[in-house]
């Protein structure tokens, strides 16, 4: 086991992700075995994708967050009422597709910039900023739409090439898009400035405080990201479900937190690993498209998923303890 | 001293790696004051632990009132009648004074807590040591000596007949420390067993009737205090006599101009109206008492925290600090007392700490140039011979001094002229200290200027050039090496205090 | 060191407002005036129907509220409370409307499920050493998977007033000369008192302040802090039951999916009560007032005109306030 571990090849990957990859193919295996087959064509890995699409997004944004020690619990809302809102300019004031896109990032950025000012500039633990604008951007989203649920336009409809996005006949454009922004979001991480001072200071804050940093600003910088992130999200939420109702996304929270926690990023702050974001929510989104080919209760990918984010932690923490 | 209460011997205990503990011995009689000393990690802590429980030993006997014993827990120790007054306050901020002292044993009625009782209980303690705490008082609120009399009160209603305590002067002043004594005094008369671990020479020459010396986790011997000369204990501790001789003379070159000029600093209770000047090449140290205001002058004048009034001047001209970052934009570079806390983030890497304070040199555009940042890593570990297998080690993974030297490198990288040292041995084994005193010297030579804030007062003759000395956050002198003696300099740190 | 994280703890001299409870006393003046500004601003409010109403709305946040107050002290949190109660609520429906089993068994099963997830989730947190956040996170999902898997994604109505096992709704609401009488109140009221006990003048609630305050000093003062610890969550998931039966006796039907966010109302009224995220401040008085703050913005502002959406807007801004206040009155007192 040791041995394995200090291999230079897997040290390079990072152990963790060398057995997440293991478990996304022995899932894919087995759902395939268990089917029959029918997992194995491109519809089901499809339809898996449009999970993943909106859910990568999601995780990648709370990355950033998690990666500062913090945590942003409006995520799901925040997409709900960026996807609300755009609809609802598009739909009933008549505005162009590409201005209600970016009407959907641009509130999506000013959750952002609400939930970094407060955290960083005003000391509000993320938790409580999270719970606030979780409300907030339900209300909101309810008062602008006056509680109707908004429909985004099929692919034949006018605008409706926005969702040339997510698939060109049966080209997943979405994965294209969702990996190249992971890429861009792992150099951010990994080779920027910004993305030094986010793992730095969620490490330990004061210290890089006390190195000259405007830590404020960065801890900021980091909801910001993950303001857009959510944005872009909703964007991909609407290409895979259409129609949007106020008052809910909660649920997807857990999901996005889960699998950015799945693929070993620390809630302690300061740990983070954009590559094994996108593999947990892999590993979220097959689970949900293979339980649904098994026909069985969709319920279960949740309870399924709950359980492997509680295994994948406590390894951790085990691991922790007996280095000490 | 009476008869024999509690005797360890050939106590042994290894760690993964570290043979802690090498057949220590200890004697402990009743009504008797017995020092155990060492440098740090030379495994006074963890003989304790062995003791109370907390460290399972691999061999050894303990014999307690006559009878070998083996605790497994502090709760059994403290059962027993051995207990332990830790060197770090453990105490629940948000309950009271009683709620404190009977936690894990409360009186009760039916299911009801009786806290009137353990109201009246706590007072009873405190009457018996004659002092005056109120028991109904959030703990948070009392100050930190009041505190430690509670855990005191704490030690003594476990029915202790042996108490250990660990550094217990590090946090006090000198009017509370004499308080301690007059307990610890009382307490002796009673019969019991004390076991006090400090590094304050003077303190042991008062308090104490036997010294027991460890170094490196083995037992060295037992002295009787009063028959031995403090030359003699630290040449147990030490092994060696590696205290150079003090300087004697201010080795900042005449005409040294000032870099540094603060003017009439005060930043809340415990900077009140501090000045000083600080030249190029200079190594200025502060001295004073624990709790006398330097790391806090420290802090405000790098911007850690806010200042209320007061002047500060770099190379002639004034200068607003507001937060570390002006005071950075200004060449100031500060080495904090805590470093796992305030200088280094444990989970990156030699090279990320050494260039956090200066990213900006390493960035072309938002991107870091990791192998700029890697080369100039690696020229700070070669000229401070930092040791570590390569810059992309977790600085968590170093020692004391090593990690020292990073934040060292840290701010040499940024290129600070003036650097403060905030006790910048602490926690470092005595070779380690040597190179960082020998860093700091080669430091003033090229040129850099330097605040040495420090409590060990042969670090303070050591080191400094002049030395500025504080009493309950106000300066309270200044002296040049050439005149300075631990007199002078204890007197001036004392003035205050009546 | 020592010296100063004390410092930073000090609190104030002891004013006439922390003498009544300090934050508390606060929020219950603001209760007081919100209700009388609706009053004032609206006949409708004033009516009778309304104050039963609000009562109605509050009791399944007040009994989470209360539950969560514990882990909350501890320097946790439980976040799986909300859906938990949907689950607890849609398993004893189900046995109760399928399986033909009295409502008191129903009943009693609801209020087990619950101390068994509350198990589930101490184990995890004191004797896993999740971190609490994490872990509740994930029984969370799990109770919400679980509850929807069990029942098979329909709605579950428990019996109605005037069906057989209807007696049940009467617990917290009964009928008499053609008004309805909100006894669940007293219920409530009731419940308070004996958790405001077990906080302050027993073992447990002391230990539980006492791990907030400091666990390792706890441990080392001889408590069997593991034990507390997971108590502080089954004393959470026992509460959580409570309010499924609360939430079953007061809603016509439960549906499987829903109670994500309900958590939030109840850890946000703990909070406005004066509960620290950080462990060890607050008591459950404080989260009751807490509580009535959010229930009165829930139901209030639809009758000043304000749709109820408004509601959770204001809600977020008056969460973020009274964190603000208690960060600006630590700020003080630590002379900042």
């Amino acid at each position: 086991m040791e041995s394995i571990k200090q291999n230079p090849l897997v040290k390079k990957v990072g152990f963790n992700r060398i057995v997440l990859c293991i478990v996304l193919l022995l899932m894919y295996g087995l759902f395939c075995a268990l089917t029959g087959g029918d997992f194995f064509g491109a519809r089901r890995i499809l339809s898996a994708l449009n999970y993943a699409y909106f859910l990568g997004f999601l995780s990648l944004a709370v990355t950033f967050v998690i990666a500062t020690g913090g945590i942003d619990f409006s995520i799901g809302p925040v997409m709900f009422c960026c996807a609300l809102m755009a609809g609802f300019c598009f739909t009933m004031y008549g505005m162009p597709m590409p201005a209600a896109l970016l009407i959907s990032l641009v509130v999506g950025l000013a959750f952002g910039i609400f939930n970094g000012y407060l955290v960083a500039y005003w000391d509000v633990p993320s938790f409580i900023t999270s719970m606030a604008s979780m409300n907030i951007a339900k209300g909101l989203a309810s008062v602008f739409t006056k509680t109707q649920s908004v429909s985004w336009p099929q692919s034949t409809q006018e605008g409706g090439w926005f969702r040339k996005l997510v698939t060109i006949e049966d080209i997943p454009m979405g994965l294209i898009i969702l990996l190249a922004i992971a890429v861009i979001c792992a150099i951010v991480l990994n080779q920027t400035k910004m993305g030094r001072y986010i793992l730095s200071l969620g490490s330990n804050k004061e210290a890089v405080r006390l190195s000259g940093v405007n830590v404020k600003k960065w801890e900021m910088s980091a909801y910001i990201v993950c303001g857009l992130l959510v944005g872009i999200a909703a964007i991909f939420f609407v290409g895979a479900y259409s129609t949007v109702q106020p008052g809910y996304g909660d649920q997807y929270n857990n999901e996005a937190i889960a699998g950015c926690v799945m693929g070993g990023t620390s809630m302690a702050g300061g740990l983070a690993s954009i590559s094994g974001t996108i593999i947990g929510v892999f590993i979220i989104s097959l689970l949900q498209e293979g339980i649904m080919a098994l026909g069985l209760d969709k319920n279960l990918q949740l309870i399924i998923t709950g359980i492997i984010v509680i295994v994948a932690v406590f390894a951790d923490v085990v691991a922790r303890r007996r280095k000490n | 001293m009476g008869e024999v209460i509690l005797t360890m011997k050939g106590i042994d205990k290894s760690f993964p790696g570290v043979h802690a503990l090498d057949h220590v011995d200890l004697e402990v009689r009743k009504g008797e004051v017995h020092a155990l000393m060492g440098e740090n990690g030379a495994g006074k802590s963890t003989l304790m632990k062995v003791l109370t429980g907390i460290y399972k030993k691999d061999s050894g006997t303990i014999t307690y009132e006559g009878k070998e014993v083996e605790f497994h827990n502090t709760r059994e120790a403290q059962d027993a009648g051995v207990v332990i007054v830790h060197q770090e306050l453990n105490m629940l901020g948000h309950l009271t004074v009683a709620q404190n002292i009977f936690i894990g044993r409360e009186f009760k009625k039916g299911i009801r807590i009786d806290d009137k009782k353990m109201n009246e209980e706590a007072r009873k303690l405190f009457d018996r040591m004659h002092i005056d705490i109120d028991p109904t008082e959030t703990m948070s609120k009392l100050t930190v000596g009041k505190q430690q009399m509670c855990e005191i009160a704490k030690a003594i209603s476990h029915e202790a007949k042996v108490i250990i305590f660990d550094e217990p002067s590090a946090a006090l002043t000198e009017a509370e420390i004499e308080e301690l004594f007059k307990i610890i005094r009382d307490l002796r008369a009673q019969g019991m067993g004390i076991v006090y671990i400090s590094h304050r020479m003077d303190e042991i020459k008062v308090i104490t009737d036997r010294v027991t010396v460890m170094r490196d986790g083995s037992y060295v011997g037992t002295l009787i205090t009063k028959d031995c000369t403090k030359d003699d204990i630290i040449n147990m501790m030490v092994g060696r006599v590696i205290y150079e001789d003090p300087k004697t003379k201010n080795m900042t070159p005449p005409g040294a101009p000032v870099v540094l000029k603060v003017d009439h600093l005060n930043a809340g209770k415990m900077v009140q109206d501090v000045s000083f000047e600080l030249h190029k090449g200079e190594v200025l140290g502060f001295s004073g008492l624990m709790g006398a205001g330097r790391t806090e002058t420290m802090r405000a004048l790098f911007g850690a925290d806010p200042i209320d009034s007061g002047d500060i001047y770099v190379n002639g001209q004034k200068v607003t600090i507001k937060s570390p970052q002006d005071a950075v934009k200004h060449g100031i570079g500060y080495l904090s007392e805590d470093r796992k806390r305030y200088g280094i983030v444990v989970q990156k890497s030699v090279a990320e700490n050494t260039t956090m304070a200066d990213l900006d040199e390493f960035s072309n555009g938002p991107f870091i140039n990791k192998k700029k940042e890697k080369e100039v890593a690696e020229k700070f570990v070669d000229s401070l011979a930092t040791k570590t297998p390569s810059v992309d080690q977790l600085v968590v993974n170093l020692s004391g001094g090593n990690q020292q030297k990073v934040v060292i490198a840290k701010w040499l990288t940024r290129n600070c002229d003036i650097l403060i040292f905030d006790e910048p041995t602490r926690g470092i084994d005595v070779g380690a200290k040597n190179e960082i005193y020998k860093l700091m010297n080669q430091l003033a030579a090229e040129g850099k200027a330097i605040i040495m804030v420090s409590s060990e007062m042969t670090e303070i003759l050591r080191m400094s050039d002049r030395i500025v000395v504080m009493c309950e956050g106000k300066k309270t002198g200044e002296l040049d090496i050439s005149e300075a003696t631990q007199e002078n300099i204890m007197n001036m740190a004392t003035r205050e205090i009546s | 060191m020592a010296n100063k994280s004390v410092s930073k703890k000090a609190g104030t001299n002891k004013s006439f407002i922390d003498r009544m409870g300090g934050q508390q006393f606060i929020v219950l003046i603001i209760v007081i005036v919100m209700f009388i500004f609706f009053s004032a601003m609206s006949p409708g409010f004033r009516k009778y129907t309304t104050v039963v109403s609000i009562l109605d709305y509050s009791y399944y946040i007040a009994l989470m509220a209360i539950g969560v107050t514990f882990p909350l002290l501890t320097g946790g949190v439980d976040l799986s409370i909300g859906t938990g109660l949907i689950c607890y609520s849609l398993i004893g429906g189900l046995l109760v409307r399928q399986h033909g089993m009295p409502v008191a068994v129903g009943m009693l099963v609801t209020i087990l499920i619950g101390l068994i997830f509350g198990v589930i989730n101490g184990c995890l947190v004191a004797l896993m050493d999740l971190p609490p956040f994490l872990a509740t996170l994930c029984t969370c999902m799990i109770t919400r998977g679980f509850g929807a898997f069990v029942v098979g994604g329909y709605g579950i109505p428990w019996p109605a007033a005037g069906q057989e096992g209807g007696w049940f709704r009467s617990i917290f609401k009964i009928q008499m000369g053609g008004q309805n009488i909100p006894i669940g109140f007293l219920w409530i009221i009731l419940l308070v008192v004996i958790m405001s006990f077990v906080l302050n003048h027993t073992k447990m609630g002391r230990y539980t302040r006492a791990i907030g305050s400091n666990k390792e000093a706890t441990r080392l003062s001889g408590v069997n802090v593991k034990f507390y610890h997971v108590m502080a969550y089954v004393i959470c998931g026992l509460f959580a039951g409570l309010a499924a039966i609360a939430y079953s006796a007061i809603f016509a039907t439960v549906q499987p999916g829903s109670g994500a966010g309900f958590e939030m109302d109840a850890i946000g009224g703990a909070i406005v009560g004066g509960v620290s995220m950080s462990g060890a401040v607050g008591n459950v008085t404080g989260t009751l007032i807490g509580v009535f703050v959010i229930c009165l913005l829930k139901t209030g502002l639809p009758f000043i005109g304000l749709t109820a959406n408004w509601q959770q807007i204001i809600t977020g801004f008056v969460l973020i306030i009274a964190v603000l206040i208690d960060i600006f009155k630590r700020k003080k007192e630590s002379g900042q």
